[in-house]
């Protein structure tokens, strides 16, 4: 079997046509509203003050302390976690039907399925760099800032491709599977409460019913992500090496993941449509 | 740069056909594994080559996997085997359009379409200001397309497939949308990329535009090669086997067509009267299509309740569109006594001058002012022809003759014109 009728496809080749779709998106998505850009930071922050109203202000959950000694701040503690699961939570559920979305085009010229998918990701990661720099802004207004920042673009980059790899994976078996966008929106809802981002970690019994539930939070990838860039941005510390691998770790098995899928599922998405 | 744009060998492409086309996550766990379902074969073991710069035509009946050949040829489809050879950037035109998104102005869906068809963006913006140019949309072209009119739709389409210059482009029945001004330029920019050393595949049910266009042609059948070769024989054997196959299917019913409803509600006093009409090929075998430009016979059967002296027997055939295109009558010839019963008159035509069309006729038994029998439109004659289409409703037979230089005279070109039309 030969597939010499299509280009030797690396994500390389097609850098242009993954900028172009995330152009696309990024255009669209906005046009015709009259606050255009600004939406895409309402949903954040809407996020952020029902949680902090209600969390912070309601419940009075504590914020752990500002890494330069000051009293912590809930929102601002909140807002560090929610900006990496936001980045998450949206390129997931925008690409999962972004294959079926460009189903014609898809059957009308050859381009690889991974190239729409990417484009949404990158064309999300442009909004949540913005949030990320409001995050920065307000800890430099809070005078939390310091060397750890340095590490933080290698936490994104490691970040980006683990949800990336996820986000491929889960939108390539969609097209096999339609049950599996109905079921990916039932986990990310349990995902996000099973994530210490509202509340901390400490929270989370150590041992309960004899199962060590803190342990086992701590090896979720997410709760590493969110735990780890919270100690970079929030308490201007540098994450232990062992997180590091760990993180390093779930990011390999996500792209082997995404490899496998592409290879085995992507690679007919024209008819499968 | 080798000799061919694609080689194709022992291709074949198969698709599982499942009544449910996506599988549930129960049916998984139910069955266990996949359901399976019924092998389709769009194509089957196909080897043809195309020459680089030459063009290809791909012809069969709905359903013969021309489109699939296509898709394989455009790396939409993977074979399920066999192997092709692609050498060449590919633009396939497999529909116009079909990568434009609504609120993106004319322009970003260019870039948007070039990128697709793996275009830098540099290339795209050299070749900007030709499309722009080519689509002759004006000022829309920085309009969001969702606003468009579908010609004004189809005209950016195909202005991008055609202006990014491509190595080997493939077309899928595009070009019959446009006005006719489009139309032509479409045409022109095919001949002119085929001129520059293009490779064209085609997909097309025009086989004029086979035979204009393409150097070889393949027929598919059933997902089968019926015939590979030049594109003329290829396009004739075709047509003779459409119309073969037309013949055949309405053989059966040809009799109960022909039949008119209720004689007795016609007007006419009715001693004689029609009751069908048959028509007989060149070899005088009933046939429920006529070849236009063969020798033909009309047979019209009658009924004589009584026998009647001087009768004429006409016909009249009438377009689809409504026109009267012919009426023949037996008048000239005399006219005849019909004895009572059954019988027949046969209308022998040498060669059938009415162009490829459905008519409806008339058919009338007069005798001077009298009329026995007058059936408005109530047969049915379809005309099949050999892929030839001139315009008109009938063929004008006449012999051209080459071109004559006329040596320009002291009287000037306008009175030597006149003289040529003189001699004629």
């Amino acid at each position: 079997m030969s597939t010499a009728a299509r280009p030797r496809a690396s994500i390389w080749a097609y850098r242009s046509l993954i900028w172009n779709f995330a152009q696309r998106d990024l255009k669209s998505r906005f046009k015709g509203t009259a606050l255009g850009w600004a939406w895409s930071l309402m949903a954040p922050l809407a996020t952020l003050l029902t949680y902090s109203l209600v969390f912070g202000a309601f419940f009075h959950s504590p914020a752990p302390g500002f890494g330069n000694g000051r009293p912590g701040f809930f929102p601002v503690w909140l807002l560090a976690g929610l900006v990496p699961w936001t980045f998450f939570l949206v390129t997931i559920s925008i690409s999962m039907p972004t294959l079926l979305s460009n189903g014609s085009l898809l059957q009308k010229v050859y381009f690889p399925s991974f190239a729409p998918i990417l484009g949404a990701a990158v064309a999300i990661l442009v909004q949540t760099l913005i949030e990320f720099s409001i995050l920065a802004v307000v800890l430099i207004l809070f005078g939390n800032y310091g060397w750890t920042w340095l590490l933080f673009p290698f936490w994104l980059a490691i970040f980006v491709a683990f949800v990336t790899s996820i986000a491929l994976s889960l939108a390539i078996m969609n097209v096999h599977i339609r049950d599996l966008a109905h079921l990916t929106n039932v986990a990310l809802q349990l995902l996000f409460f099973l994530t210490p981002i509202i509340y901390q970690i400490t929270l989370v019994p150590a041992d309960w019913h004899g199962i060590p539930l803190q342990s086992i939070y701590r090896l979720s990838p997410l709760t590493q992500f969110v735990e780890s860039l919270r100690q970079l941005a929030y308490d201007l510390q540098v994450p232990s090496l062992a997180t590091w691998l760990q993180l390093l770790a779930w990011t390999a098995a996500a792209i082997s993941l995404a490899f496998f899928v592409y290879r085995r599922y992507g690679l007919d998405i024209g008819e499968a449509i | 740069m080798t000799e061919y744009a694609v080689r194709a060998e022992n291709l074949s492409k198969h698709f599982h056909l499942n009544a449910e086309r996506h599988t549930s996550l129960k049916a998984r766990i139910v069955r266990g594994r996949l359901p399976r379902g019924e092998d389709f074969w769009a194509l089957r073991d196909a080897t043809f080559d195309i020459e680089r710069g030459s063009t290809f035509g791909l012809l069969g009946q709905n359903g013969a996997g021309k489109s699939t050949t296509l898709k394989v040829l455009a790396g939409i489809y993977r074979p399920s085997s066999g192997t092709v050879i692609v050498d060449g950037r590919v633009s396939a035109l497999l529909e116009l359009g079909a990568g434009f998104h609504g609120d993106l102005t004319g322009r970003e869906n260019i870039r948007l379409n070039g990128a697709i068809l793996g275009l830098s963006g540099k290339q795209i913006g050299a070749a900007m200001d030709k499309i722009v140019d080519f689509a002759g949309i004006g000022e829309f072209m920085d309009l969001p397309v969702k606003i468009y009119s579908s010609g004004m739709f189809v005209r950016l389409g195909f202005a991008i497939a055609v202006s990014l210059d491509p190595e080997i482009l493939m077309v899928d029945e595009v070009i019959a949308v446009g006005d006719e001004e489009f139309q032509r330029k479409c045409f022109d920019h095919l001949f002119d990329l085929r001129k520059r050393g293009a490779t064209i595949v085609l997909v097309t049910h025009s086989l004029g535009l086979i035979r204009d266009l393409c150097d070889r042609a393949m027929w598919l059948e059933h997902g089968r090669i019926k015939q590979l070769g030049p594109a003329t024989e290829v396009a004739d054997a075709y047509i003779a086997d459409v119309n073969a196959r037309e013949v055949q299917a309405h053989q059966a019913s040809t009799i109960e067509e022909t039949a008119p409803a209720d004689e007795s509600m016609r007007p006419g006093s009715g001693e004689v009267r029609i009751t069908s009409l048959e028509y007989l090929d060149q070899h005088g075998r009933p046939s429920p299509v006529l070849l236009a430009g063969a020798p033909c016979t009309i047979r019209m059967h009658y009924v004589a309740h009584e026998s009647v002296h001087h009768a004429v027997f006409g016909i009249g055939f009438v377009h689809e569109s409504g026109t009267n295109v012919s009426g023949p009558n037996s008048g000239r010839q005399g006219s005849w006594s019909v004895a009572s019963g059954v019988g027949y008159v046969d209308f022998v035509i040498d060669e059938l001058l009415l162009q490829p069309a459905t008519y409806e006729v008339s058919t009338a038994i007069i005798d001077r002012g009298h009329t026995f029998d007058f059936a408005d439109r109530e047969f049915g004659l379809r005309v099949r022809g050999r892929g030839y289409q001139e315009p008109g409703l009938t063929r004008m037979p006449g012999l051209w003759r080459e071109p004559v230089a006329v040596p320009q005279t002291a009287t000037g070109p306008i009175s030597a014109q006149e003289d040529v039309s003189a001699e004629r």
